[in-house]
């Protein structure tokens, strides 16, 4: 299982995970859920606290599983968009995640 | 895979004529030991795993029962790999095989770790890769174990999925590594709990297996929940020998600690249950099966899992007379669950 991550800054200033930017990426596209949510929970391990998670993903699956990620493991969903069958989840990894 | 003496690899001192060599050749063939199961000479591991010309021993219970109770275990641990799911493991990838699933695909399973730990050995024999996912309780021993055959694990929390599979977490995963579309069928999914050579290992081995022991003198047989595989196969190999052969089922508490056992409240009940094999169903809580899973380590001086306790918890249960001969299945051995039995004596201690 290769995960497809992508750190797309370093060490970012939480201020601005409030935009569209994204400390990681992750491409779940043509996963079936829950791999994303696995995937995704596995690559916030690695965030630090403040640091934001883009995740991508064609299941309409994760459009349930993603805020229940949120609430369980205490992150804030900052975004959760679909469009044309590509769900877009922005997430940020607030105490200790 | 025989023992041999030849020194391969080795340059060769001095040429030999031919006609030398070949009788040297042959000589070195004859002298090599051929696998023989009566001397308990084997040319290869996957050859230990129990079959009716090669049983799990039967164990008499003689100190944890009521008295007038005669029952024996059977136990599954001295299978190679630690457990009953050696028979599975081998007959999943058999039936793969012989319907042309395998080649040159990765494997994935979902597994408490038993499957996972037979998948893993046989397919570290034939080089293949396999890829796990376990419920994230499964005890360290077994993760460590899997990852030393060479398996990926993915330790996944049963709520991993909250919306379409509660409780079934690992399942739902391996079910997606192996469907995903991005993965374009790279891996094959044995699937224990659907798969009905999970069955038909029991019904083909163990079952036939404990008729013999028992010299056709079985009256009840006592298995857990899990795949169900175990339960199905036996109750039916048993069933059709004589209908009035007692089949009981063990099921655990919600929210248990006893790996490899499933609660069918809160787990989906597996494809291959066949319900019309049983005749009973104990439930067993955590409490009375590890506190019977100490008994046999130290009454019996049998190494067992906690499941094994339960199974054994639920023979205690039973009316002895009507009861009459009974055979309960040990699924695995103690090693493994250490840390958990070291977890339970360490509380214990404090609250003394």
């Amino acid at each position: 299982m290769s995960e497809r991550i992508t750190q797309t800054r370093g060490a970012a200033a939480g201020a601005q995970a409030e935009t569209s930017v994204a400390d990681a990426e992750l491409d779940c596209r043509g996963l079936l859920c829950p791999l994303p949510v696995y995937q995704a929970s596995r690559a916030i391990d690695r965030l630090l606290p403040g640091q934001a998670l883009r995740v991508v993903c064609t299941d309409p699956g994760s459009l349930a599983d993603f805020p229940a990620l949120a609430r369980q493991r205490g992150l804030a969903l900052l975004s959760a968009e679909e469009r044309d069958g590509v769900q877009v989840f922005r997430l940020r990894k607030d105490g200790d995640g | 895979m025989y023992i041999t003496n030849s020194a391969a690899g080795q340059p060769p001192v001095q040429t030999e004529p031919q006609q030398d060599r070949t009788a040297a050749e042959r000589r070195a063939r004859q002298e090599r030991l051929r696998p023989d199961a009566s001397r308990r000479r084997y040319g290869s591991v996957r050859d230990l795993i129990a079959s009716p010309q090669n049983p799990t021993p039967l164990v008499r219970l003689s100190r944890v029962l009521p008295s007038g109770a005669e029952a024996h275990l059977k136990l599954e641990w001295f299978n190679p790999f630690g457990s009953i799911k050696d028979r599975t493991a081998l007959y999943l990838l058999e039936g793969m095989r012989r319907r042309g699933e395998l080649g040159g695909r990765e494997l994935v399973e979902a597994t408490s770790g038993n499957t996972g730990i037979a998948l893993a050995a046989l397919a570290a024999l034939e080089g293949k890769k396999l890829t796990v996912t376990i419920p994230s309780g499964a005890p360290q021993e077994k993760l460590t174990l899997l990852r030393m055959l060479g398996a990926e694990v993915m330790a996944t929390s049963d709520d991993l999925c909250p919306v379409d599979n509660p409780s079934d977490g690992a399942i739902a995963l391996a079910r997606a590594v192996a469907e995903s579309p991005a993965h374009r069928g790279r891996y094959a999914m044995p699937n224990q709990y659907a798969n009905p050579d999970n069955v038909r290992a029991h019904y083909e081995t163990t079952g036939p297996e404990i008729w013999e022991q028992t010299e056709g003198r079985v009256r009840t047989f006592v298995a857990g929940f899990g795949t169900c595989g175990t339960i199905t196969g036996v109750g039916r190999f048993l069933k059709e020998r004589d209908p009035s052969i007692r089949v009981v089922a063990v099921e655990p508490q919600r929210g248990h600690h006893l790996p490899g056992l499933k609660n069918l409240q809160e787990a989906k009940a597996p494809a291959i249950l066949d319900r019309s094999v049983l005749d009973d169903v104990v439930r067993v809580d955590d409490g009375p099966a590890y506190a019977m899973a100490r008994r046999l380590f130290r009454e019996e001086a049998l190494i067992v899992g906690p499941s094994t306790g339960a199974i054994v918890e639920a023979i205690a249960r039973l009316e002895p007379v009507e009861a009459g001969l009974v055979v309960g299945i040990s699924p695995d051995g103690g090693h493994k669950y250490a840390s958990f039995y070291a977890e339970r004596l360490d509380a214990e201690e404090v609250a003394r």
